[in-house]
């Protein structure tokens, strides 16, 4: 079974149509990266996940029963946007009452556990107004994480997260999946992060999924290169680029050649041209080059 | 973590009862909610002091020179409401127009302010997400601001009650009439309440984090059944008074709520 499963949805908002037939399967276990431009309709489909804005066709299950029905959604976790936390109460009192609203049983222990985990107990008497960002993130975070939830649907929740908060994060996500019956769905414009920790992706754009697979799967087709340094990098460039069809300078400097899996065969054809190379590494494209990629119509 | 992911099935009665707590203690640690109700203790007080201790005072008009006698209040009751024989609109009479029933206007500024945080905060989303159905949330929330109300009228009857002994004003009633009808009147306005407070919730659910356009819209939709309070609990309110009030509360209640659910199962709750 699986933990999400979206058929056709849709949402216009008046003329506009923000999510249009877009269909998403969210393993059980899966961390699931969701990836989009600004815009595109992630938030809107979380949102509508969490039944806080009514679909406009279309059919949203989770683990196998309609989002609507009230046992499922009872066993959900959200952060969405921000954390919703009263600005004039303390983040304990906070806690407590989305506990009291979840119907937690030993509340108290639950509370100073989940602060604990995310690095906030010494904040817990804290006015949540006086929380930093990535404070009030980690808040959210513990929030989300009340009640055991069998989904998290987590939007940007690594906005605002310093490199320990991060770590955290990455770890509590681990954590939450590793009985294998547990989701994530993540969204994040932070793709190197969200590839440290996602086992499966769905890339939206304008409102329609245009690529869900696996970690392996994106792994299998990223595109690997040759990435070098030389004397004469201009005449290098000039080169490469006359022999192999994709040459690009990235950003730290390097030359790449593309879908070459043999660093052996340029360092020779350099050689033989009387240019000694002086760095030479085989690498493939990170989640961030391989949506830019996609985005720019590229796959 | 435990292992095995339970989806229990939850009866409306335990999902109230949730609500209700996180409502309650909510409301209990709401500034607002002290604000009103020591606003609705010292407010007779203060009124039936300082107009008690006018009474009498003349005063001339600077333009036509005719001169007037300030009119304090004779009764302790006539700040809940016109004694048997009195005019309900009486006039100048300021008892009338500004005395306990003031304070279904008033339980507007609480129910607005309670529910449009929900919205503004963000917490509407923990709540709707792990909540399908509204129906719940909509109960506990007129529940609050019933209580809410109860809370400040019995307030206002005591500042009335404690503001008539400072004055040394009569407790009498006359006509016939004791102070079980006081009680019964009390009573019937805390029965009405869910009249008013239901409207408010309907308007405040719709105006969502809006919470000025939530209190124009309560003001002037209460605005247009406040006259009638007066008349529905009169100081000489029997237990007639008293059912019919619950009777029309508890309709309101029923058709305003299901009115406040289907706005929300229908809209953006974000």
């Amino acid at each position: 079974m699986n933990a999400v499963e979206i058929k056709n949805l849709s949402k216009n908002f008046g003329a506009k149509q923000a999510v249009c037939g877009l269909d998403m399967t969210v393993p059980q276990g899966a961390i699931y990266g969701f990836i989009g431009e600004n815009g595109s309709g992630k938030s809107t489909t979380e949102k509508m996940i969490c039944g806080l804005i009514p679909t406009s066709g279309g059919s949203i299950k989770l683990y196998g029963k309609n989002y609507t029905d009230p046992s499922v959604r009872a066993k959900l976790g959200v952060l969405i946007e921000a954390p919703g936390c009263f600005p004039g109460l303390t983040v304990w009192d906070n806690m407590m009452l989305q506990a009291a609203n979840l119907r937690i049983e030993n509340a108290e222990k639950e509370v100073i556990k989940l602060l604990k985990t995310v690095r906030m107990e010494g904040a817990a008497g804290n006015k949540y107004k006086n929380c930093s960002l990535g404070m009030k993130q980690r808040v959210g975070i513990a929030m989300a994480l009340l009640g055991n939830p069998a989904l998290l649907v987590l939007d940007e929740p690594l906005n605002g997260l310093d490199a320990d908060g991060m770590r955290i994060m990455r770890r509590v996500f681990r954590d939450v999946i590793k009985d294998g019956q547990r989701s994530i769905i993540v969204s994040s414009h932070l793709l190197g992060e969200l590839q440290k920790v996602a086992t499966h992706y769905g890339i939206i754009r304008h409102g329609k999924m245009i690529v869900e697979m696996s970690a392996e799967e994106l792994d299998a087709s990223c595109r690997t290169y040759v990435a070098l340094r030389a004397e004469d990098m201009l005449r290098t460039k000039l080169l490469l680029g006359s022999k192999y069809s994709r040459t690009e300078e990235d950003e730290a400097g390097y030359l790449r050649v593309y879908d070459i899996t043999t660093p052996e065969e340029v360092a020779t054809y350099l050689y033989e041209n009387g240019i000694c190379v002086t760095e030479l590494k085989t690498d493939k494209i990170g989640l961030e080059e391989y949506y830019i990629d996609l985005m720019k119509g590229g796959r | 973590m435990e292992n095995k992911i339970v989806f229990e099935k939850l009866g409306f009665g335990i999902r109230l009862k949730s609500m209700l707590k996180v409502d309650f203690r909510r409301m209990f640690k709401s500034r607002v909610f002290y604000i009103l109700i020591a606003a609705a203790l010292l407010m007779p007080i203060l009124m039936t002091v300082m107009m008690t201790m006018m009474d009498g005072t003349v005063s001339v008009d600077p333009q036509t020179g005719k001169e007037s006698i300030m009119q304090g209040p004779e009764n302790t009751w006539q700040n809940i409401g016109t004694l048997p024989g009195g005019e309900t609109m009486g006039g100048m009479d300021v008892f009338a127009m500004c005395n306990i029933n003031m304070m279904f206007m008033a339980v507007a500024v609480f129910v607005c302010l309670f529910i449009s945080d929900d919205f503004r905060s963000g917490y509407a989303k923990n709540l709707f997400t792990v909540r399908a159905k509204k129906s719940e949330y909509v109960v506990s929330k007129t529940l609050a601001g019933i209580v809410t109300g109860a809370f400040m009228l019995t307030a206002y009857f005591a500042g009335s009650v404690l503001g008539g002994a400072i004055s040394g004003l009569s407790f009498e009633i006359g006509g016939g009439f004791g102070i079980v009808n006081v009680i019964m009147c009390l009573l019937a306005k805390i029965f009405l309440m869910p009249v008013f407070v239901s409207i408010f919730t309907l308007i405040s659910v719709a105006a969502k984090q809006k919470a000025w356009l939530a209190l124009c819209g309560s003001f002037g939709g209460g605005m247009l059944l406040f006259m009638t309070v007066g008349l529905i609990t009169p100081l000489t309110s029997t237990v007639i008074n008293v059912l019919l009030c619950a009777a029309g509360g508890a309709l309101f209640a029923f058709g305003l709520g299901a009115a406040s659910n289907t706005v929300l199962k229908k809209t953006s709750l974000v």
